[in-house]
């Protein structure tokens, strides 16, 4: 595991040094997608994945939901591969070059690329399907994401050419395959496009879409016309949903599934003893904060904010939540700390301060604290125990916290609503600074500043991390950003858990994405 | 009897539009839409929004969502499913059918092993073959079904190396395969009914064979056979009907449990899945129909009540 990270970390400065270039990486990285390939590897062979989470459909560009992503990108494909170390690798793009006023990108093209229907991919498909996202009237919850796209050119069959209103240097990285992805022209030209994608995929990923039994089973099959060669290697996939844990540890056992993610290691220690399975854990690019609506209640004084966040030891919080398997962190998520954070001991309100934060809560107007709900979502297990150690840490100066369980479809509406009040959040990115700040952090319009912060030199410096392309000027950006961020606290981001994976012995080179998605299904293979 | 079934009927149609406004305000009565769920921690630009709204009709008053629900409902128009696309019929059917099926064998197994065992446990009340029943009884009654689920995957892993398949498939697809999947799952449901039925049967066994009529018999000589099931397992068997009801709700509420472990398409998870997704017609379809069966079922009860008690039909 240690050679492993010591690896990635190695990758993620090359690829620091890479994005300086107005090139991002070429088509000689292309054995590096999807994870790290085995000499060994054999085609053939069916696996089955067991999930706690189902995707409601299959659409990638207008379904949101984690679940959905987790499994769409093995079937459709961005122009880039949001590889964990940081870099945009050359996916259905080949190279990528930003103009020297970074308002403009030319991406040229791989060719003989096929989609699921057997049409060739072009760059009037490419030109469609980003049109199509970034249109908001669509729907697409990525749009947001495109908004400084201004127009879409494709001068030749494997040119496409991306206008900017304003420069942006994350445009390689926002165009992966989180949201939308490349489809064939004219496909959302029939009104029942979305729900189609339950029944057939149209993309360019290494397996199509066989079966989707909501409720059941999701299967999909090996892509014969697949543009990487001699990928993928497995025949067949299927995701089982499941109804909890311990019901996914017996599978695993009894050998009827033969992968499964653990949101939790108190789950997967019994299965560290059987024989014939193995348990990894993987770094991640999620995090699991606490937002402070700065809206709600005492929280609208930054005081207030400051003295609940001087009162958390995360560390404790890490320990009794996920029995530490994890990182505590300060503003970035672990798996982008090296690249892009700010050394913990450089942010302010990062180590336990009771006395001063009684004071802060005096001269706020509350010497004798005050009381707060506190909420967590029903089924984010890693969320209640981690709401008790809180409430406990908050209450030595003096707010005492009821804590609410609330489902998740409630959760979501008070979060879109910017009526969040004081609750817990468990969130992933793909890994670039801006698409892990700008949208949550940017005051409104442009941002949907959940957490009602509205802050001016916040916003500045996410536009400006958002123009600049020079990797070092981006970095000071986000740093400062970062610094205002802990200092104000409108969320404390407490840690990042590690992904745990179970696999059965036979299923073979399976490496786990720090976004928690199942693109190293790409690679794995089963032995006999 | 012309004028209690018109009784009930106006009743029962009363009880399902009642049901249809009920369920239809409930499901909206949740916070959260489809369209934040579709959106998730995504926002800024409220375009999209409120072009999903406009999509889903969630812009338009509620009085006339209703409205425009009820009317398609009244002509069998449920609607289509807002993530499938597929028509709420047809899913509500794929899914009856699964958890019809389910039902059906656990009830039909449990009956055959749980009504002779109740008898058996009944003639031999206080020695060792009604003391092993009893403590399967007890075991069945109390063990939870989800634990028994789990517990029979893990044993057939360990001791056939077998695991049931995943993707279901109907009986008329292929039976054998259809057979492999369900065989898990009623195991575990028919534990907790054959249990319920030999402890029910035991007890009203024990009790018809206390009275006179079958002393009477089995001093005029009737051999045992003639005593036990001619006489008293068919005074047995009126209260049996009143409880076979009763079995059936427990199995329909076990059901949901299975379903979930085995991965099973059926009505249960359907219902779930769609409340957590904010697919109003499927909620509103599917509740409906439930609603609509237990309407159906009362209103059996009710007339065969008639049938029974002729104080009734006047």
């Amino acid at each position: 595991m240690d050679r492993f990270m010591t690896g990635r970390r190695a990758t993620m400065l090359a690829g620091l040094a890479a994005l300086a270039l107005p090139r991002i990486g070429t088509a000689a990285d292309d054995d590096m997608l999807y994870g790290p390939a085995d000499p060994q590897a054999r085609r053939g062979g069916r696996a089955t994945i067991g999930s706690l989470v189902e995707p409601p459909a299959l659409d990638p560009f207008r379904q949101a939901a984690d679940a959905r992503i987790r499994v769409s990108v093995l079937m459709y494909q961005g122009l880039f591969f949001e590889d964990d170390s940081g870099i945009a690798r050359p996916l259905l793009a080949t190279s990528a070059e930003a103009a020297p006023d970074g308002k403009s990108w030319t991406f040229r093209l791989r060719r003989g690329v096929k989609f699921h229907t057997g049409q060739t991919m072009t760059s009037a498909d490419v030109k469609y399907s980003y049109d199509f996202m970034r249109d908001a009237k669509n729907g697409s919850p990525g749009a947001g994401d495109l908004s400084m796209v201004e127009a879409i050119e494709a001068p030749a069959d494997d040119v496409v050419v991306f206008r900017l209103g304003r420069p942006n240097a994350a445009l390689p990285m926002t165009l992966t395959n989180k949201y939308g992805a490349v489809v064939p022209k004219d496909f959302f030209a029939d009104p029942n496009s979305g729900t189609r994608m339950n029944e057939i995929s149209v993309g360019t990923g290494p397996f199509k879409l066989k079966q989707f039994r909501p409720n059941s089973v999701l299967v999909m099959e090996r892509f014969a016309d697949y543009w990487q060669p001699g990928l993928p290697h497995l025949d067949e996939v299927t995701f089982a949903v499941m109804p909890n844990s311990a019901a996914m540890a017996v599978a695993l056992q009894s050998r009827r599934i033969d992968l499964a993610m653990f949101s939790r290691p108190q789950d997967t220690q019994a299965l560290e003893r059987v024989a014939g399975v193995e348990v990894k854990r993987w770094p991640s690019l999620n995090q699991k904060t606490v937002d402070l609506d700065c809206n709600y209640g005492p929280l609208k004084d930054v005081r207030v904010r400051q003295a609940i966040a001087l009162a958390l030891d995360k560390k404790a919080v890490m320990d009794a939540s996920i029995a530490g398997y994890g990182k505590v962190i300060g503003t970035m998520v672990a798996g982008m700390q090296d690249a892009w954070g700010v050394p913990i001991a450089d942010l302010p309100n990062q180590t336990v301060d009771l006395d001063r934060a009684k004071r802060l809560l005096a001269e706020a107007g509350h010497p004798d604290g005050f009381e707060i709900d506190l909420t967590t979502i029903i089924g984010y297990d890693w969320m209640d125990p981690a709401a008790v150690t809180i409430a406990e840490q908050i209450r030595r100066v003096g707010v005492r916290a009821n804590i609410k369980r609330i489902e998740l479809g409630v959760w979501i509406r008070n979060f879109r609503a910017r009526e969040m009040g004081f609750t817990f959040n468990d969130w992933g990115t793909t890994p670039d600074p801006s698409l892990l700040f700008y949208r949550h952090f940017r005051a409104a319009p442009q941002g949907a500043d959940f957490r009602n912060w509205n802050h001016a030199r916040a916003s500045e410096l996410l536009d400006r991390g958002q123009e600049v392309s020079d990797p070092a000027q981006r970095k000071a950006i986000y740093v400062e950003f970062q610094k205002i961020l802990a200092d104000e606290s409108p969320t404390i981001m407490m840690f990042s858990s590690d992904l745990l994976t179970v696999n059965t012995a036979r299923l073979r080179n399976y490496t786990q994405h720090g976004t928690g998605w199942y693109f190293g299904l790409a690679k794995a293979w089963i032995a006999a | 009897m012309l004028a209690l079934i018109a009784q009930r009927l106006a009743a029962s149609v009363a009880a399902a539009a009642l049901s249809a406004l009920a369920v239809f305000l409930l499901v909206r009565a949740v916070p959260g839409d489809i369209v934040g769920q579709m959106l998730g921690q995504t926002g800024g630009d409220p375009t999209a929004e409120l072009a999903l709204r406009a999509f889903f009709g969630l812009d338009q008053p509620i009085h006339r969502q209703f409205l425009d629900w009820l009317g398609r409902t009244l002509t069998g128009d449920l609607g289509t499913s807002w993530y499938q696309g597929r028509a709420v019929t047809t899913m509500i059917w794929d899914a009856f059918r699964v958890t019809l099926e389910l039902s059906a064998l656990t009830l039909l197994i449990s009956t055959l092993i749980g009504v002779p065992l109740g008898v058996w446990a009944g003639i031999r009340a206080g020695g060792p073959v009604d003391t092993a029943i009893q403590g399967f009884s007890m075991f069945g009654l109390s063990a939870p079904v989800f634990w028994i689920g789990l517990m029979l995957l893990v044993g057939a892993a360990a001791v056939f190396d077998w695991s049931p398949p995943f993707a279901y498939v109907g009986p008329e697809e292929d039976l054998p395969e259809n057979l492999s999947i369900m065989i898990l799952p009623v195991a575990s449901l028919c534990l907790l009914q054959a249990a319920a039925y030999a402890q029910f049967v035991r007890g009203l066994m024990v009790n018809e064979l206390r009275r006179d009529y079958i002393r009477t018999a089995q001093s005029k000589g009737l051999r045992p056979y003639a005593v036990y099931v001619v006489h008293a397992l068919r005074n047995v068997l009126i209260p049996l009907s009143t409880f076979i009801g009763l079995i059936l709700v427990q199995i329909l509420g076990g059901v949901v449990v299975i379903e979930s472990l085995f991965s099973l398409p059926g009505l249960g998870r359907l219902i779930l899945s769609a409340i957590q997704g904010r697919d109003y017609p499927v909620v509103q379809g599917a509740l409906l129909f439930v609603v609509l069966i237990a309407i159906t079922i009362n209103l059996v009860i009710d007339l065969l009540y008639g049938v029974f008690d002729p104080r009734l039909r006047t």
